[in-house]
């Protein structure tokens, strides 16, 4: 087990400069090559949804199938990882193109871009990991670390996971309502209200799109797409799903209390992005395809930095940490999914709190 | 003429009168129907066919370059069917691309119409001004984006005496009007008082005395500063004498304006001077001073800043309550649009630009007045 490293006084300070200088450095260099890289990801978007859809819609046989599968999930996985979710961070807004604005841009998924920008720009990536902030910490429905509540129904935890992981889409896309907050009577059913419509609006277009308007361009062709836009929807929702719950609920990772960020500094946030996020080694392709949240202690470091950048200075992000003694969290796709999928079932049991003791301070 | 440009958004739809189709349109655009009535990846696939054939954008191609005095040189533009045309006297934003980012400046047309498809604008180098000089190291061939024509700088009385007044690249809308008055082969007498520092400098010499050597009307005042001193009353006195009987267009630099708008003030005829300055002007950089006045809004409502505050701590001392997330620059939940101004980053010490450009009130200090789209 790997305990919390905590810095102090000159050290924190010296952690801190180390990180500002290494933003400042990348921002610096940013231009052409970073908007030359959006472009061309948005190209093999729109490509590979055209390649895609249109051999679901007129190709024959079960070969064309399975190539429109594949396209549409290429599209889909990459505009929402590559290119949305790093868009919807403001990495691009540098370059003053309305069309790739942060605080403009809808994806392709049923999750509303304005709850997607509160609950993740917003409340995870300032609160990552503080339990009871950061909801996307179990997404309200794992125990994932001792601290959380178990009840009975957490003994069922790996089948929520299942269910989870297949609609992960919807979990996003419900998250910022707060459901649990209304059904608590902690939310009054017309902020509720307000709250369900922009979903409804998005989640209705989506599920048009791929359920009735592009079966019914097919004509007589229209079961196989309706069954492919699903098969495409479900691989970008598992692969979605593995590439995020590795990058924060691995073996490794730690999770904090409210007390423990009061009066936080910007170096103790550094520390605690660090100590929140685990990464994922692969090649370039892997890379893109995870919209570069293979690097997720960098992007949690500096998330509005343009992502393919993450891959740059991850190296020196290491050394620093290593130079502090700030465990790096890294490793191979199967080795921190495998993390995950442990602590899943281990929490699913009644494990007990640690007391808190100064064991931490290693 | 050359000015960093404020409050314009170059992609706003243009308001479109209500014909019979527009319901069959509103059904058509539709969101149900995304992506496949979505513009934006339509025009994607278009463009790189044709990088003219923008659905949304008004784009033009350059077709020649012409130097036109130490440092000034004009564009010929070939524009797409998405430009709809201007009037003599307006202007427009020239887009281009630096280093990935893109960067608007206006630009007065410098020729009368569009009727061949060819727009003029004439542009002059500046010592700090990325645009410009982006603009000068275009080649033919390049595509640059454009905004629709802008402004309505012209005579406002359809006959009388016309005095213009221009100082370098000013002279450029003037050229336009000369040259559409004549065209309609107006008999309009105008006086145009052009000046630059030396005589090389002077834009448009040859233009404008070949125009004057066409029409009996006009008189060609060209002045080289270097020897005849600065533009002033005893001079404009001197060579237009009935200048207080001419309705009177004026553009130019900051200084050389001023100087006429006083001239033409203390003779009581401010109403008959029009001036053409593109936008507001950035405020200068005040590091000394304890606070900011921070414009925002249509009615121009104010509210001070200290210094070293951020525009987010401020604006809400000030009982505002702009959206914001994380307060620390992160989430751009109070990303807003600056009009113009310089700040301060907290977070890295970067020095913003005077222009338009998106900051983050909780991030950043002024260095200057403001004006911002709060």
């Amino acid at each position: 087990m790997i305990f919390k490293t905590r810095l102090e006084g000159d050290a924190l300070k010296g952690f801190e400069t180390e990180l500002d200088a290494l933003r400042l450095e990348v921002l610096n260099d940013i231009g052409e090559r970073d908007a030359k890289h959006i472009r061309k990801m948005r190209h093999i978007v729109q490509a590979s949804a055209i390649v895609g859809r249109s051999s679901l819609m007129f190709g024959f046989g079960p070969i064309s199938w399975v190539a429109g599968v594949i396209g549409l999930s290429l599209a889909k996985i990459l505009e929402n990882m590559e290119v949305g979710h790093n868009v919807m961070h403001g990495q691009y807004d540098w370059m003053n193109d309305p069309s790739l604005n942060s605080q403009t841009y809808e994806w392709d998924i049923v999750c509303d871009g304005d709850h997607w920008r509160h609950s993740h720009n917003v409340e995870h990536h300032n609160h990552t990991n503080i339990l009871g902030l950061d909801h996307d910490f179990g997404y309200g429905m794992l125990r994932l670390t001792e601290s959380q509540k178990w009840t009975p129904s957490t003994l069922l935890q790996p089948l929520w996971y299942f269910l989870l992981a297949i609609n992960f889409q919807w979990g996003v896309a419900v998250h910022d309502i707060k459901i649990g907050r209304f059904v608590k009577g902690r939310m009054k059913y017309a902020e509720f209200r307000e709250r369900v419509s922009p979903f409804l609006k998005k989640a209705g277009l989506q599920l048009f799109k791929d359920y009735v308007l592009f079966p019914a361009l097919a004509f007589w062709q229209w079961p196989r797409v309706l069954l492919g836009n699903l098969i495409a929807n479900l691989i970008r929702n598992i692969w979605t799903n593995a590439i995020i719950f590795c990058g924060h609920f691995t073996e490794d990772v730690q999770t904090y209390t409210r007390k423990e960020v009061e009066n936080e500094t910007r170096g103790q946030w550094y520390l605690r992005q660090i100590q929140g996020s685990s990464n994922l080694e692969g090649g370039r392709w892997f890379h893109l395809l995870t919209g570069h949240l293979s690097h997720q202690i960098e992007h949690h470091l500096f998330p509005d930095l343009p992502a393919p950048r993450y891959a740059e200075i991850a190296p020196r992000v290491k050394d620093i940490c290593a130079r502090y003694g700030v465990n790096y969290n890294t490793g191979g796709f199967w080795k921190q999914y495998a993390g995950v999928l442990v602590r899943i079932v281990k929490h699913a049991w009644p494990t007990r709190q640690r007391l808190l003791t100064n064991a931490s301070a290693t | 003429m050359f000015t960093v440009i404020h409050g314009q958004d170059m992609n706003k739809p243009q308001a479109k009168p209500k014909t019979r189709h527009s319901g069959v349109r509103q059904f058509l655009r539709h969101p149900l129907w995304a992506p496949l009535n979505q513009r934006s990846a339509w025009d994607r696939l278009a463009t790189a066919v044709n990088p003219l054939w923008s659905l949304i954008e008004a784009r033009a191609r350059v077709e020649k370059i012409v130097d036109e005095a130490p440092g000034v040189k004009s564009l010929w533009l070939k524009t797409n069917a998405r430009f709809k045309g201007f009037v003599p006297g307006q202007h427009v934003l020239l887009e281009l691309e630096i280093n990935g980012a893109r960067h608007a400046r206006c630009f007065s047309f410098s020729n009368a119409s569009d009727k061949d498809g060819l727009i003029r604008i004439t542009i002059k180098q500046k010592a700090n001004g990325p645009v410009s000089a982006a603009a000068h190291a275009l080649r033919v061939g390049q595509i640059v984006r454009l905004s629709q024509a802008q402004g309505s700088f012209a005579p406002r009385s359809s006959d009388g005496k016309l005095l213009m007044l221009s100082a370098g690249s000013g002279v450029t809308p003037l050229m336009s009007l000369l040259q559409a008055m004549k065209n309609e082969n107006s008999s309009r007498d105008v006086v145009i008082l052009h000046c630059g520092r030396t005589q090389a400098d002077i834009i448009f010499s040859d233009e404008l005395q070949s125009l004057a050597a066409q029409s009996a009307n006009l008189r060609v005042h060209l002045h080289a500063t270097e020897n005849g001193g600065r533009v002033n009353a005893d001079i404009i006195s001197t060579l237009v004498p009935d200048w207080k009987t001419r309705e009177t267009l004026l553009c130019g630099p900051d200084g050389f304006m001023q100087g006429i708008e006083k001239m033409f003030a203390d003779a009581g005829r401010s109403d008959y001077l029009q001036s053409e300055s593109f936008g507001r002007r950035a405020a200068p950089i005040d590091p000394n001073a304890a606070e900011h006045a921070i414009t925002h809004g249509n009615a121009e409502q104010v509210f001070t800043v200290q210094a070293g505050q951020s525009l987010l701590d401020g604006a809400e001392a000030a009982g505002l309550q702009p959206r914001f997330g994380c307060r620390r620059g992160i989430c751009r939940t109070c990303q807003c649009k600056k009009l113009s101004g310089t700040v301060t980053n907290l977070l890295t010490g970067q020095v913003s630009g005077p222009g338009e450009e998106l900051i983050q009130l909780c991030i950043s200090t002024p260095q200057s007045a403001l004006e911002l789209a709060l």
